[in-house]
């Protein structure tokens, strides 16, 4: 039903929501898409909410559901507010609204922040030039933030089955998810047998946005203006985030800046240990990197099969099978760079 | 005999009429647009394979007899290859598993063989990406 709803019945509906969820006269002078992914679709509602102008962003589920570990809609939203009530950048979250009846699918409405978010762009627009500068301090500044939230209002968040560490949680995740596609790769099982003997101690457990990188990041040119798509949060090791926007998949072209392209990662971990407290091993970042690295590796493998069983057949995600190789090629040099 | 064109030559025809003929066309609908230079790029990619694939399969099967260390000939049929080829990663994947190549020298070598699959997987699907690496470790060696 999500497809089927023509522009103007969308508009309507979604007249009618903000209508009812606001109190107030609603007259939408503008509903626009924005750039979307692959599980959702995004909108920009510019509208009238009583005397007042207001600019949203409207997130609305597509049909197919790439990942289970993806929060919902309500779940986001509660993750979001906790988030904002703790000082975090981020689009404040305005409504949520689990019905499918009325457009078709959930939904999520939050404020829009102006700025650029498109990986490509935020390492290569010349006008971001300071931005990126300031970037990488910024962004522990906030990770230091996200991670210092309580979480025992957050039952929901996904954590690791009880006797298992992050890492080890993650390393069975990924070989559950080999079995399943029935896949025999010596080069992922050399590297996932490598992670499992340098297991890095367990450490304590925190929330995690569980996508913190380039590409989720609202930039302007005075720098970081919001984090958004928080449908990974879940409980972990602060070290997972940490890795993640220094993989070299989330470097949009810019191989030789560690961090997500922008720059380097001694100034973003630097300005994380200030922020938070925490003395951060910077072996065991490398060794989440490379869990990062090989996430991305079986990541692909599984997008592939969605299309090989039929379930969403596409060219993109048969195409995403041969890139697999890309994060397996970079785990095994990142590998040969520690002591094997 | 097949008459011209060869397979290589029609896979180019295909590619060069959807990036010349359809991939302009395509400017107002984003999705199919980024969709269609996807598949242009798999063509590519295809055609990568047809060129690479016989050369590839011969110099695995050379390094997993090295690493393996037994003297198996490659199959002659090429389909036969490839079945004993994915029953050979499946013997190595068991092997690692049990830890015959947790010690240094065996290490080393299963080592050397992993990497250099893993590029020759991407000379066929994406060489820039290869470029691109070693323009980054000379410029690295460059500074030390």
């Amino acid at each position: 039903m999500a497809d089927t709803l023509n522009p103007a019945d969308f508009n309507e509906r979604v007249t009618e929501y903000l209508e009812a969820v606001s109190g107030k006269p609603v007259e939408i002078k503008q509903l626009r898409p924005l750039a979307g992914g692959v599980t959702r679709d995004s909108w920009v509602i510019q509208a009238k909410l009583g005397d007042e102008f207001q600019q949203l962003v409207l997130r609305r589920d597509m049909m197919a559901e790439i990942d289970e570990r993806a929060l919902e809609r309500d779940q986001e939203f509660l993750l979001m507010q906790a988030a904002s009530a703790a000082g975090v950048l981020l689009p404040r979250p305005r409504w949520y609204c689990t019905e499918t009846c009325i457009l078709g699918a959930p939904f999520l409405i939050m404020d829009y922040v102006e700025g650029v978010s498109i990986g490509s762009q935020v390492v290569n627009l010349p006008e971001l030039a300071d931005a990126r500068r300031r970037l990488p301090e910024q962004m522990g500044q906030q990770l230091a933030c996200i991670h210092h939230i309580k979480t025992d209002n957050l039952t929901f968040l996904p954590r690791p089955r009880p006797g298992y560490s992050p890492a080890q949680e993650t390393l069975v995740q990924m070989r559950v998810t080999l079995l399943k596609l029935g896949v025999h790769n010596p080069a992922l099982v050399f590297a996932l047998r490598w992670a499992e003997k340098h297991l890095p101690p367990g450490g304590e457990m925190v929330l995690l946005h569980g996508d913190f990188r380039i590409g989720n990041l609202i930039v302007t040119t005075d720098g970081l203006k919001g984090i958004v798509d928080w449908e990974f949060g879940q409980l972990g090791d602060p070290y997972q985030d940490l890795a993640w926007p220094c993989v070299r998949g989330w470097r949009y072209g810019r191989g030789e800046m560690q961090l997500g392209g922008i720059g380097e990662r001694e100034p973003f971990l630097h300005a994380y240990e200030q922020a938070s407290g925490r003395t951060i091993d910077r072996k065991i970042v490398d060794f989440w990197e490379i869990m990062g690295n090989l996430q991305w590796a079986v990541a692909a493998l599984a997008q592939a099969q969605r299309h090989l069983s039929g379930k969403d057949t596409s060219v993109e995600l048969a195409s995403l099978g041969r890139r697999s190789a890309e994060t397996q090629l970079e785990a095994l040099r990142l590998i040969a760079q520690q002591e094997m | 005999m097949y008459d011209r064109p060869t397979l290589a030559e029609l896979l180019e025809a295909v590619r060069a009429h959807l990036e010349n003929q359809i991939v302009p066309l395509l400017k107002d609908d984003r999705k199919r647009y980024f969709q269609t230079l996807v598949a242009v790029n798999v063509l590519r990619v295809a055609e990568r394979e047809l060129l690479l694939s016989a050369e590839h399969l011969q110099a695995e099967w050379q390094r997993l007899n090295y690493v393996q260390k037994l003297d198996t000939l490659i199959p002659a049929d090429p389909q036969a290859a490839r079945d004993a080829l994915a029953e050979r990663n499946r013997k190595l994947s068991m092997q690692i598993n049990d830890g015959d190549f947790d010690t240094a020298p065996q290490q080393a070598a299963l080592f050397e063989h992993l990497l250099q699959t893993a590029v020759e997987q991407l000379q066929v699907a994406n060489p820039k990406f290869l470029q691109s690496l070693a323009l980054e470790d000379a410029e690295r060696e460059r500074q030390h």
